[in-house]
């Protein structure tokens, strides 16, 4: 009997029902993705130019921030869920339903709900995994073309991680039914609001937030030899004074228009900023949390979308971009790609103990090296080209051997010595060159050369002693951290955005019930529809604006952080800020409609 | 006298066609003139809130005509209605209604800035009503902070505050004690006497309807019988009143 109550209360609430549940949906579903990715046998193998391995830190970073994100945003949830059924279980209480009963029920509820939601989202996790992953490898430049997007090891953690929350949740939720007094329950609507403060004390904790996220931004600016120190100075003061301005600030200027009658009293002003000084007060801590998350959110976007910019660093530390020892028909066909601009080759003989070059050719075209350099100021690098000095190459001493050796293929052992062409050719060995090219563009030509580089050392098993020190190597180690964090920052980013913007949703939606009987007094006293419908748009509009302005500017300040590290951080910042404002508008706008579909009664 | 109230043949009869119908209102007939005290009487599910919803518009009849100041509300549009209930109408309810986010003399400044009169004119219109309800000592607090009885007296101030052609009450003293029940009957026929206030009050209360100067019974959707006050006294009246709901039984 209870359990048909049970459902023909959902029933009646079908729709909010969808939106909670497809936000626990979406939860478990990014979290089975980037689980799925983290340990998936496919990054385990190494390609020799990428060390897929980063990945998986990269990811399991991942996920640590999406538990979090997940556990904060599943709390305002069931607030919603809770709101929505609290009415009916004091009813079933106060009809004499025994709380152990009453209990099982919300039980099971709660976990039933969850745990579908979790179900539906793993099977939705199969395609983005699998999406995902063939995104990434794309984009790694590697070449697998079979990958499991279906992990049991994956799937049982993903089962397990919202198993034990959705257990902990229902407990908490029996919990704080079955210790609510029922009249309570039933009429926690008109519960009582604080209404008292004291002025003094609002005008101190507003001065004291503005004085603090002040500080927070000012240290961010500064030089990054103490990050240590500025990260978590940045971090104190902007919580706190993002708090205070929240608990103070706001609701005092909202107060303030309230009190300039000119401007209240116009319709029904004065009702929308009473329920916005409000909900300001009891939104202080979600509002803080909001925005400093959705700092992160977008933060993480921005900085990931930009460490594409590691990449053009590491092919500026290498002069040439690609290398050739071989001459075999696939090597060839694989040059005659390449829009090469410049090719010098060397000729020299190999014995065991030395590699013997020709001494007028590297004379003639001398090989040209990046010196790179730490400037220690500001932690600006410098690269600048210089040519190997020919007399100094045989001296192994110099700084030009050792380079000179870097670039032509050697079993370690081996030395280098340059001799007249005379004498070389009187030397006996075998005949050997290498050949050092540029191209016009490297980024395009890398998939190329780093399939030309594979197919060299299948040839030539002394070239892998090149591989780790060229271009392509440097290149694609940076591509793969940079992509993996690009692409994490997006993922983590865009369901950071997700939840949060649909946890200010829940909290918002969790207070509807309350104010279903505001409305209909409005409605009753002559109100037009309309400017209820254009009170609720402001309302809700300023709760959703205000956590997205404090973030925004975080950000704005925060990605100074990044200044040394990327060489633009602002760069394509507008992606993120797209993302964000489409993702919150839509959040904002459903939320708008639900909220009018539970306190406007259709007359 | 001129008429401020017309009800035609209203009917009301709930659930859609083809599902289980329920007609609430059997064909309602009376009139109210400008300045009378009428309460409407009747057993509970007689039909009294679904006739007062019809009577302010919130509701529409099944059939029939509601005119308040000879305008026939079924003509009106949604906006149309809304703005007619802010002009013509002021509601009492049992359960207070005011809105606890706002200070009290917010709540009564509602319906003025609701209609658009001038910031400036406002709070001498709240001031001039509150002196008259005596609540001015409670009008910067917020309804949460004052007793069951002084939120009944602001809620009617803001039912009053932008002079409407009738005052409609809902079992005003449904939820006070019978002090502050005898107080806000007390000022709502010292409203309607002195200042000439039109009232149509509902209630099961033959105390609260003993301060009418008309009673309509209302019983299964349909007016029964009036009571008329006359020249007798309120107590005379309303043993009058028992005698009859006695009979009645
Ligand atoms: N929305 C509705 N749908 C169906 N029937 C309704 C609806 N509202 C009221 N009724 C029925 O219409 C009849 C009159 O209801 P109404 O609320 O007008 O009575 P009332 O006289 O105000 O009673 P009370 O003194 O208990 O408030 C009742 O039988 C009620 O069950
Ligand atoms: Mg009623």
């Amino acid at each position: 009997m209870i359990w048909k109550l049970s459902l023909t209360g959902i029933k009646s609430r079908l729709k909010d029902y969808l939106v909670l549940f497809s936000g626990l949906t979406v939860a478990s579903m990014v979290f089975y993705m980037f689980l799925a990715i983290a340990v998936n046998p496919a990054f385990i193998k190494n390609d020799i130019h990428v060390r897929t391995d980063y990945l998986k830190y990269i990811f399991i970073f991942g996920i640590v921030l999406l538990v979090i994100i997940t556990l904060v945003y599943l709390l305002y949830a069931d607030t919603f869920l809770l709101s929505m059924r609290k009415h009916d279980y004091g009813m079933y209480m106060m009809l004499g339903a025994k709380s152990t009963r009453i209990g099982r029920l919300i039980f099971g509820e709660t976990l039933i709900t969850g745990l579908l939601a979790t179900f539906l989202g793993l099977i939705l996790g199969f395609g983005l995994t699998w999406i995902s992953l063939k995104i990434l490898i794309s984009k790694l430049g590697l070449e697998i073309p079979h990958f499991q997007a279906i992990l049991p090891n994956a799937i049982i953690i993903t089962i397990a991680f919202f198993l034990v929350i959705f257990l902990v949740v229902a407990l908490a939720n029996v919990y704080k039914l079955t210790h609510t007094p029922v009249i309570t329950l039933l009429h926690e609507d008109q519960a009582p609001v604080k209404f008292r403060y004291r002025p003094f004390l609002r005008v101190i904790e507003a001065a004291g937030g503005v004085f603090l996220l002040a500080i927070g931004y000012y240290v961010m600016t500064l030089p990054k030899e103490q990050v240590f120190k500025i990260i978590p100075t940045a971090l104190v003061t902007i919580v706190i004074g993002s708090y205070l301005i929240f608990a103070a600030v706001f609701s005092s200027l909202v107060g303030l228009l309230l009190k300039r009658k000119s401007f209240s009293y116009h319709g029904i002003r004065m009702f929308t900023l009473g329920q916005l000084k409000f909900r300001l007060q009891s939104y202080t801590r979600v509002l803080t949390m909001i925005s400093l998350l959705f700092a992160l959110a977008l933060g993480a976007i921005t900085v990931g979308l930009n460490f594409d910019s590691l990449n053009d660093l590491a092919t500026q530390s290498v002069y040439y971009d690609a290398t050739i020892v071989s001459n075999s028909s696939a090597v060839k066909k694989a040059e005659s790609k390449l829009d090469v601009i410049s090719k010098q080759t060397y000729h020299y003989k190999e014995t065991k103990k030395v590699l013997y070059f020709d001494q007028a050719e590297l004379s003639k075209q001398p090989a040209k090296y990046v010196s790179v350099n730490y400037s220690n100021n500001r932690g600006v690098t410098q690269y600048t080209v210089k040519a190997l000095q020919v007399n100094k190459i045989s001296d192994s001493n110099a700084i030009d051997n050792t380079i000179f050796m870097r670039m032509v293929p050697n079993h370690g052992q081996q030395k280098v010595k340059l001799v007249s062409s005379k004498e070389l050719s009187k030397l006996s060995g075998q005949k050997n060159f290498v050949s050092l090219l540029r191209v016009k563009d490297f980024r395009q030509a890398y998939p190329i050369i780093a399939k030309m580089e594979s197919q060299q050392v299948k040839e030539k098993p002394a070239f892998s002693a090149l591989v780790p020190q060229s271009k392509a190597a440097f290149y694609g180690n940076s591509l793969a951290y940079s992509s993996s964090f690009e692409f994490m920052g997006f993922f983590l980013g865009f369901a950071f955005l997700t939840m949060l913007a649909s946890t200010l949703m829940f909290k918002v939606l969790s207070g509807a019930a309350g104010d279903k009987a505001k409305y209909r007094m409005l409605y009753q006293m002559g109100t037009r529809k309309q400017l209820l419908r254009r009170s609720i748009k402001a309302e809700i509009g300023v709760l959703f604006l205000l956590p997205a302005l404090l973030g925004v500017i975080d950000v704005l300040f925060g990605l100074q952080l990044f200044k040394d590290l990327l060489e633009n951080p602002y760069r394509s910042i507008w992606i993120p800020f797209v993302i964000f404002i489409i993702l919150y508008s839509f959040y904002y706008l459903l939320t708008v409609k639900l909220y009018e579909k539970l306190v406007l009664t259709k007359e | 006298m001129t008429e401020i109230l017309r009800v035609e043949q209203v009917t009301k009869t709930y659930g859609k066609r083809g599902e289980k119908q329920y007609q609430a209102l059997k064909g309602i007939n009376f009139t109210v003139n400008s300045g009378e005290y009428v309460a409407i009487m009747g057993a509970s599910g007689s039909g009294k809130t679904t006739l007062l919803n019809i009577l302010s518009t919130l509701d529409k009849p099944t059939s029939g005509h509601v005119f308040i100041n000879h305008e026939d509300n079924s003509t009106l549009n949604a906006n149309q209605l809304a703005d007619f209930r802010s002009k013509q109408i002021g509601f009492i309810f049992q359960d207070f209604n005011l809105l606890e986010n706002l200070t009290n003399r917010e709540n009564i400044a509602l319906p003025l800035s609701l209609r658009g009169i001038s910031t400036k004119r406002i709070d001498p219109l709240i001031d001039r009503i509150a002196g008259r309800l005596g609540i001015e000592q409670i009008l910067a607090k917020y309804p949460a902070e004052v007793s069951g009885g002084q939120k009944q007296r602001v809620a009617a101030a803001r039912a009053l505050v932008h002079e409407p052609a009738i005052l409609l009450a809902d079992e005003p003293t449904g939820a006070l004690d019978s002090k502050s029940a005898r107080e806000l009957l007390d000022t709502m026929e010292d409203l309607n006497q002195n200042d000439g206030i039109t009232t149509l009050m509902v209630t099961h209360d033959p105390f609260a309807a003993s301060f009418a100067s008309r009673i309509l019974f209302i019983k299964d959707g349909k007016i029964g019988k009036q009571m008329l006050k006359n020249e007798l006294s309120r107590q005379e009246f309303y043993h009058l009143l028992i005698d009859h709901l006695d009979t009645d039984e």
